[in-house]
């Protein structure tokens, strides 16, 4: 799980252009959007959408359903982990 | 001085004429259609407005795309409602559309695409001589473009202006809504509780404009009254939950007007969860609740560039005609704001003898918000003496910033850099801005104009923020060139089908107005503009009659061009209204 976590953490930097942090400065368990969280908003979660399917293969149908699952790295390694088909 | 309704088109796929398609919506006729998927999935089917295979048999124009035949198509019909001399150095052109010809993106060709040689061609086919503007400001384009037309008119520079909006469907702008989930999968719901999403549609519609009742033929004397562009300040592709900068719009644009007197409001009404919501918090807000409003995505779906045109012209012409088509998808209400919307016709017997009127509301993406006010009356206005008079010019220079692959100015003094080329970019941000994270989510357009805007800015002291006083006008010619090719790589139909939202919300050049907007809090007009070239004279004539909106003080202006990293400009200013 913890290989997950880092490689997770590469792929969103990546993916959401935060160019300014690394993954060590990522907290696994800290919320992802909202004031305290990396200030992620609706375009992020749709971009979250795309990195879930391009690099896992699983399809989620709305950002509603990201909600829940896009809340800290570690609730998207163990949906990741429970669902990837690749 | 007033401005008039000359003459009128809309071309759809419910109809070749202005009545045509009125006749269409009488009878409850939608164009919206299921479509297959351009990526061959089934998933990425789509429920759209377009032209049947017959109707582009017939409206494809030798020499001209598919886009540019259906703006000729449209423009020519218009032009038979009336005899304005379209050869005159008076009579100006104005284009609006969000795409123009993207889908000849990949052409070896396409620099002659481009949306401002494209106004040339169709213009000089008509004899027209002036050079086109083109209002690429997203979705409100069309009532962007009619604003900018009236302006210039108002300024003594043209006596008329054809207006001409248009978008056709294509697989680059389908994928990009489909990436931001903002497609329905049935034909849309406009306000309704069980609303899903905007379906798209193509359309070229058309307005003449002209000033003074002499100018008024034959249809009728419909005002161009007044009209705002506001940004709401807040996010690039999300509309402010309480609506203000729409409400702010629709405010300026009926200043002094009695809501209770206004007999029609066309709203945007695209059937996402956030528009309509919106929407109906601003119309709430500005008194309009009890009047009669209603949309037409669900006839013609969302026309982009056209929308603005269509809608009002389409408005113009059921207010002529007695009745407003009923809100096509709207069953249950499913917004909190109270609006008037039914999902029956509204009969407007009840007009006769009154003057009729009405406000035409607009959103679109980078924050930004339109609204106009017509009335059909006879009636010369005064200049409104809330406009600042001064002699001379009317603007003058506080700052202005240069920046080039090879290096940078500011007030005409090399600013020294360490790097050259797209670096210089970054190095301005890492140097002069940081930390402001969402630096590295912009595209390379956007990052230009903010790096620009915060060199220029950082010379005003103390430096104003959350003024509602200085617009964000700019220009450019390639558009958003260089995020188009980005985008599009994330469709090539295959394996690697991953349309890219983050890539898609960019591929409109009125972003970088956007993110300008909600940095520095400007709840103000923002605009954009794609010329020929860098015409300064032209720039010139725009940002003046831009400073027709009386509440504006001043401006950040200039010219934003990204073609790739070896090719850019930024040559900013700003401005500040001179005051007698």
């Amino acid at each position: 799980m913890e290989e997950l976590i880092l490689e997770l953490k590469k792929k969103i930097i990546e993916a959401l252009n935060l160019e300014e942090m690394t993954p060590e400065q990522i907290d696994a368990d800290s919320p992802l959007f909202g004031e305290e969280g990396l200030g992620l908003d609706s375009i992020d979660t749709l971009e979250l959408i795309v990195l879930m399917e391009k690099s896992y293969g699983i399809k989620l149908s709305s950002p509603s359903e990201g909600k829940v699952i896009f809340k800290n790295i570690r609730t998207i390694a163990e949906y990741v982990s429970a669902n990837r088909t690749k | 001085m007033t401005v008039y309704r000359i003459a009128d088109n809309v071309l759809s796929p419910l109809g070749a004429t202005t009545a045509e398609n009125y006749q269409s919506l009488k009878e409850g006729r939608s164009a919206l259609k299921h479509y297959a998927s351009f990526s061959g999935r089934k998933e990425d089917d789509y429920v759209a407005s377009r032209f049947t295979d017959e109707q582009l048999r017939q409206l494809m124009t030798e020499g001209l795309t598919w886009f540019e035949s259906l703006v000729y198509h449209s423009v020519k019909e218009a032009l038979k409602g009336c005899s304005i001399d379209v050869t005159s150095h008076r009579t100006l052109f104005v284009l609006s559309t969000t795409k123009a010809n993207i889908s000849h993106l990949s052409s070896e060709a396409y620099a002659k695409l481009f949306p401002a040689e494209s106004a040339k061609r169709i213009a000089r086919h008509f004899g027209i001589i002036t050079e086109p503007i083109v209002v690429c400001n997203a979705c409100i384009s069309g009532v962007s473009a009619i604003v900018t037309a009236k302006r210039l008119i108002e300024s003594g520079i043209y006596d008329t202006a054809i207006v001409v909006g248009c978008d056709v469907v294509s697989h680059f702008v389908v994928s990009g809504f489909q990436s931001l989930k903002a497609l329905s999968p049935e034909p849309c719901r406009p306000f309704d509780i069980d609303r899903m999403g905007l379906n798209l549609g193509e359309a070229a519609a058309t307005l003449v404009l002209g000033r003074g009742a002499a100018s008024n033929e034959r249809n009728g004397d419909w005002q161009i009254v007044s009209g705002a562009i506001r940004n709401d300040a807040y996010h690039i592709s999300s509309p402010s939950p309480r609506g203000e900068g729409c409400a702010e719009s629709i405010r300026y644009a009926t200043d002094g007007i009695d809501m209770s007197s206004i007999s029609a409001v066309n709203v945007h009404g695209t059937a996402t969860l956030y528009n309509d919501q919106m929407e109906s918090k601003a119309i709430e807000a500005v008194g309009l609740s009890a009047v009669p409003a209603y949309t037409l995505k669900g006839y013609f779906g969302h026309t982009l560039g056209a929308s603005g045109i269509l809608e009002t012209i389409m408005t113009m012409y059921a207010l002529d005609h007695g009745a407003l088509p009923a809100t096509l998808g709207f069953s249950e209400t499913g917004v909190s704001g109270c609006v008037n919307i039914t999902s029956q016709p509204f009969e407007m017997s009840n007009l006769k003898g009154t003057v009729k009127s009405f406000v035409k509301v607009i959103s679109g993406f980078g924050g930004c918000n339109a609204a106009i006010y017509c009335r059909n009356e006879r009636k010369e206005r005064n200049e409104s003496n809330k406009r600042n008079e001064c002699d001379g010019e009317v603007y003058s220079v506080d700052h202005r910033v240069r920046i080039t692959p090879h290096g940078i100015d500011i007030d005409g003094n090399p600013l020294y850099m360490e790097s050259s080329g797209s670096k210089l970019l970054t190095e301005v941000y890492t140097r002069f801005i940081a930390p402001y994270p969402k630096y590295y989510k912009m595209d390379r357009l956007s990052q230009l104009g903010f790096v620009a805007t915060e060199l220029l800015l950082l010379q005003e002291n103390p430096r104003r923020k959350q003024c509602a006083d200085r617009a964000v006008v700019l220009f450019n010619h390639s558009s958003s060139q260089w995020v188009d090719h980005e985008y599009a790589k994330s469709i090539v139909v295959g394996e690697d089908y991953f349309p890219s939202p983050s890539l898609f919300v960019y591929t409109l050049p009125n972003i970088v107005c956007g993110e300008i907007a909600i940095r520095n809090g400007y709840r103000t007009e923002t605009s954009f503009y794609i010329l020929g070239c860098k015409d300064e004279a032209m720039m010139n004539d725009i940002l003046r009659a831009t400073l027709n909106d009386y509440t504006l003080q001043g401006a950040v202006t200039g010219w934003i061009d990204y073609q790739d990293d070896d090719a850019f400009e930024a040559d900013i200013k700003l401005i500040r209204r001179n005051i007698k």
